[in-house]
């Protein structure tokens, strides 16, 4: 048999960047004392070889660092439950799996940065800190060492940045793309809560949690809340709350 | 001393904590996971051409055990356990094509956990393969060093007991690759860990591709048999 073409580029030049921009922000939360979680429903294995990798390097002296795949069946209570603000969450998922995308929209209110690694149709813009994606639509992309390759890689670049102490303390406002009204980490409309237990009168507020922690928040504007339900919250009142489906303002 | 290395920072940006533009860092970064991707990418196509044959020879006897009820039992350790459950899913749970019965032996915590600590690490498989197999069976092992014991222990089990037995090894090969009681062995010449463990992928799902085309080809045949002689020997 003969095949003497090069071989397809597996990583191009924008994917590249995207990797290196996430590696940077990977190092710097782990410095600054992150957890990694990690998440793939639909493909388990690679949930726990991410984590193997930053728990037991397989270069000998790296730094083995604190990583945990999260396989229940539900990943957000699992996730939910999991993550301190400053840590990082992983999914390797299709932008269509919906516990991956309640996820990736809930991880602000917790005070997480996200990466999200996938195949075939992007997810909305803004939808994950850092998207790293394999561009190709064919369905056996998780089976031929595409993501295998590309948790790889990041694994290898995070180590990279540890050699450049100097860039490791510096604020890093995660990736998402600020281009519209709908970002709601960064807007001035207000930051990103998710209900921890509902008003227990009219008049009393409901305990919501943020990106620094569980506060007191006034819901009177937005109507009855019930756990879980997203809002966004500025100067101690809920503003508006988060559609259930699309995550926009409603 | 503190003196000397204020004089000399500028000699050593990286090494000192006094870096702050991450610009020429991000752009190495990049540079460096193309460079590496490319490296994988030539490994992988010169691993399946290298196997092409062998990989051929082994789906096909791979396709004649599972219609015989013959399952697939897959393992490794670290890394290498993960990337046997991806491989046992594509058998049992593929997107396309036909499914056949296949389970990693690393993924029951309870049994993993009960052997190793009742008999030792080294027979976490081996004591797998004696409970579930039968000779027409099919074991694949995935070992970056080909040397794992425990893995070695599995295959000389299998081997023992009828199994058709497959490693994907890497470095010069290790045990496995010299072991008489593996049918093929799949050695991925590279140093490095990660570089072997991507190629292991690709080498899995071409072995799978394989499978699935010759089980279409039985299928084919069998179904043409069965029209030309209708009411036979069912």
């Amino acid at each position: 048999m003969t095949m003497t073409q090069e071989p397809a580029a597996l990583i191009g030049k924008d994917l590249s960047d995207d990797l290196a921009a996430a590696s940077l922000a990977l190092a710097r939360k782990f410095h600054a004392g992150a957890t990694l979680w990690v998440v793939s429903p639909q493909w388990e294995p690679h949930a726990h070889h991410v984590a193997v990798e930053f728990v037991h390097p397989v270069i000998m002296g790296k730094r083995a660092l604190p990583s945990v795949a999260l396989v229940d069946p539900d990943p957000v209570a699992q996730a939910r439950v999991a993550t301190r603000p400053g840590d990082v969450i992983i999914a390797v998922a299709s932008a269509a799996d919906p516990r991956v995308v309640d996820l990736m929209r809930r991880a602000p209110a917790w005070g997480a940065q996200t990466i999200w690694i996938g195949f075939g149709a992007r997810p909305a813009a803004g939808s994950a800190d850092h998207v790293l994606w394999v561009e190709s639509d064919d369905p056996m992309v998780p089976a031929t060492g595409r993501f295998v390759l590309m948790y790889h890689l990041l694994w290898e670049l995070t180590h990279v940045c540890f050699e450049h102490p100097g860039l490791l303390t510096m604020a890093d406002d995660g990736g998402r793309d600020c281009t519209d009204e709908v970002c709601v980490t960064c807007s001035d409309e207000g930051r990103l809560g998710e209900v921890v237990m509902a008003p227990e009168s009219e008049v009393s507020p409901a305990l919501v949690r943020t990106a620094t922690g569980e506060e007191a928040v006034d819901v009177t504007l937005v109507g009855p809340v019930e756990p879980g339900d997203l809002l966004l919250v500025h100067a101690g009142a809920a503003l508006t709350r988060l559609d259930d489906v699309t995550g926009a303002a409603s | 001393m503190t003196d000397l290395n204020q004089n000399t920072d500028f000699l050593y940006p990286f090494i000192e904590g006094t870096e702050h533009d991450p610009d020429s860092l991000l752009l190495d970064l990049a540079s460096s996971a193309r460079g590496k991707a490319e490296v994988s990418a030539r490994l992988q196509q010169a691993s399946l051409e290298e196997y092409e044959d062998r990989l051929r020879a082994a789906g096909a006897e791979m396709a004649d055990r599972f219609p015989r009820g013959g399952r697939l039992y897959t393992f490794g350790n670290g890394g290498s356990s993960t990337d046997a459950a991806t491989l046992a899913s594509l058998f049992c749970r593929p997107v396309r094509g036909r499914a056949v019965p296949a389970w990693s032996l690393a993924a029951d915590q309870a049994v993993v956990t009960a052997l190793g600590n009742d008999v030792g690490f080294e027979l976490i498989f081996s004591r797998q393969v004696i409970a579930h197999s039968r000779p027409v069976d099919m074991a694949i092992a995935l070992s970056t060093s080909g040397n794992s014991d425990d893995l070695i222990r599995a295959l000389t089990e299998a081997r023992r007991r009828g199994l058709l037995t497959i490693g994907f090894a890497g470095h010069e090969g290790g045990a496995m690759s010299t072991s008489d009681d593996v049918d093929y062995c799949f050695t991925v010449h590279s140093q490095s860990i990660h570089r072997i463990q991507e190629s292991h992928a690709r080498l899995g799902y071409r072995l799978w591709s394989v499978v699935q085309e010759e089980t279409q080809r039985r299928t084919t045949a069998l179904l043409a048999a069965g029209r030309s002689d209708p009411g036979g020997n069912r």
